[in-house]
């Protein structure tokens, strides 16, 4: 996307679920982040930009949660059902890629598993002490919650950064990008901020006790914060 | 003469068991130990009872401290909020179950204990609370030795075990008056010292889930640094079934610290 000259579009659509794999919600994570980085994305899942899929050289990237393996490789493994979809909005796709099949996505994004469990957490308003974060973090996909292969979030940290956290089971290690958009010290931030996590033998009510440990309350976030506007106001000249 | 010396036990009761049978093994009955019998771990009580049916000499922690004068530790000893909350919460479970009993033994125990030319504490001569680790400054390494008159000084609380050998040192001392007119120096070689830690018995971290202690010959000053598998199930399966967190347990069978530690790890809190 970084490198296409025209204009870029995101859809994203709702999985099927079948043979009882548990269907996961979009939690917005992806479109966020996109979204801030590049501020000129059309979403086309929003009715009024769908007639934008027409525009020439519009290079759009559609996400769909597939929890198998596709039987063909290419266009004609794509679900039928996702093509009349796509179709509807005129879209025409001419890649069709899947993790753990494709060599452009990181291999065995997922391990192989009759059950998919996944642990949801919208996070809004929380802002989380940095090093109790980066604890979770490493507990979380290290296995302390249960066996995770897969683990994605918006975290908010008290200088008003957001951070977009990526876990792959088959990757070394984790992503953490910052997000360009910076809230002001002000209180707490008002932009999206989720966890999203898949695996086995979760442990729900353990994640969410030590996330509860980790947040910042209105006292200490003030503390973090109110040097952080001084510095500010120090930086402007009065006049 | 042999003795061994063990740190940092941590309420860990399997761990202990096994490191005491090791040295048993070995025909050593002169054994040390440099505190924090308890904190984190499922099993105070019995661990206390153990070094108290042993009758092993034995000086105070900075856990051991913390239980008999209360929470005294200051927010910045913690690296993180999460380690904070888990520290109290380890803290107040400990609390509720030591009994009366095996409270006033730590509390009798003493800051340091003392061999002739060795010398035995938990953190470090100034404090219980303060780390000797492996790559401190060589000149504050030395001063902590010399200024507490020992040759070799027994160190526990960094929970990672090892031999510091401080060769060749000396120390300068300048004394210069208020007009400048006259100053007097004088440089003082030192023989060598030895910074002796014991490592961890119940929590350990030196990459391995095995408890380490240490043996030291008192004729060749030789150490060797002893490292003992133990049944980490057991303590992991005692720390769910006593309703600690069972993260405790997540991270000892994985070689980790029950909390964090510092980054500043030599920081002291002067409140």
């Amino acid at each position: 996307m970084r490198s296409h000259q025209g204009k870029c579009g995101y859809l994203r659509l709702d999985g099927y679920s079948s043979n009882g794999l548990e269907q996961v919600s979009d939690s917005g994570i992806d479109k966020t982040f996109l979204k801030d980085q590049f501020p000129e994305l059309i979403d086309l899942s929003d009715s009024h930009h769908a007639s934008r899929s027409q525009q020439g050289n519009l290079l759009t990237l559609v996400e769909i949660p597939q929890f198998q393996a596709p039987q063909h490789a290419g266009l004609t493994g794509m679900d039928p059902r996702v093509k009349n979809q796509l179709e509807a909005l005129q879209l025409h796709p001419d890649r069709h890629l899947h993790f753990g099949r494709d060599p452009e996505l990181p291999n065995k994004d997922t391990l192989e598993f009759k059950k998919l469990e996944s642990f949801s957490l919208s996070l809004n308003a929380s802002v989380w002490d940095p090093p109790s974060l980066n604890t979770f973090w490493f507990e979380l996909v290290n296995g302390a919650y249960g066996d995770v292969y897969r683990a994605k979030a918006l975290m908010n940290l008290p200088d008003g950064r957001s951070m977009f956290f990526n876990w792959i089971v088959s990757q070394e290690s984790s992503q953490f990008l910052p997000l360009e958009e910076i809230s002001a010290p002000n209180g707490r931030p008002t932009s999206l901020s989720e966890l999203v996590v898949q695996g086995k033998h979760l442990d729900g009510l353990r994640i969410q006790s030590t996330i509860d440990l980790c947040l910042l309350n209105d006292a200490v976030l003030e503390m973090h914060q109110m040097p952080l506007r001084d510095r500010h106001k120090e930086a402007i000249p009065s006049t | 003469m042999n003795h061994a010396i063990i740190s940092c036990l941590h309420a860990n009761l399997p761990a202990t068991e096994a490191v005491l049978n090791d040295i048993d093994r070995q025909g050593i009955d002169t054994i040390t130990c440099l505190g924090d019998l308890v904190g984190y771990g499922p099993q105070p009580n019995e661990v206390v009872e153990l070094i108290r049916k042993r009758d092993i000499a034995t000086c105070q922690g900075c856990w051991d401290e913390d239980i008999i004068d209360g929470l005294n530790a200051c927010e910045c000893s913690y690296p993180s909020q999460l380690a904070e909350r888990r520290g109290h919460l380890a803290h107040q479970w400990t609390d509720d179950q030591l009994t009366d009993e095996n409270k006033s033994f730590l509390a009798s125990l003493p800051t340091s204990l003392r061999r002739d030319r060795l010398l035995f504490v938990h953190g470090s001569p100034n404090s219980q609370h303060e780390y000797l680790l492996p790559d401190m400054d060589a000149f504050a390494a030395l001063e902590r030795v010399e200024t507490a008159g020992a040759d070799i000084l027994f160190c526990g609380h960094t929970h990672q075990p090892y031999v510091r050998e401080l060769r060749d040192g000396s120390i300068r001392v300048r004394l210069q008056n208020a007009d400048h007119e006259c100053d007097q120096g004088e440089e003082l070689t030192l023989p060598m010292r030895k910074i002796v830690n014991a490592g961890s018995v119940g929590e350990p971290r030196h990459g391995s889930t095995n408890a380490t202690y240490v043996i030291h010959n008192d004729a060749t000053d030789e150490v060797e640094i002893k490292e003992v598998p133990y049944d980490v199930g057991r303590t992991c399966q005692a720390i769910v079934e006593a309703g600690l967190p069972k993260v405790f347990a997540w991270r000892l069978s994985h070689g980790f610290e029950f909390a964090e530690q510092a980054e500043d790890a030599s920081h002291v809190c002067e409140r």
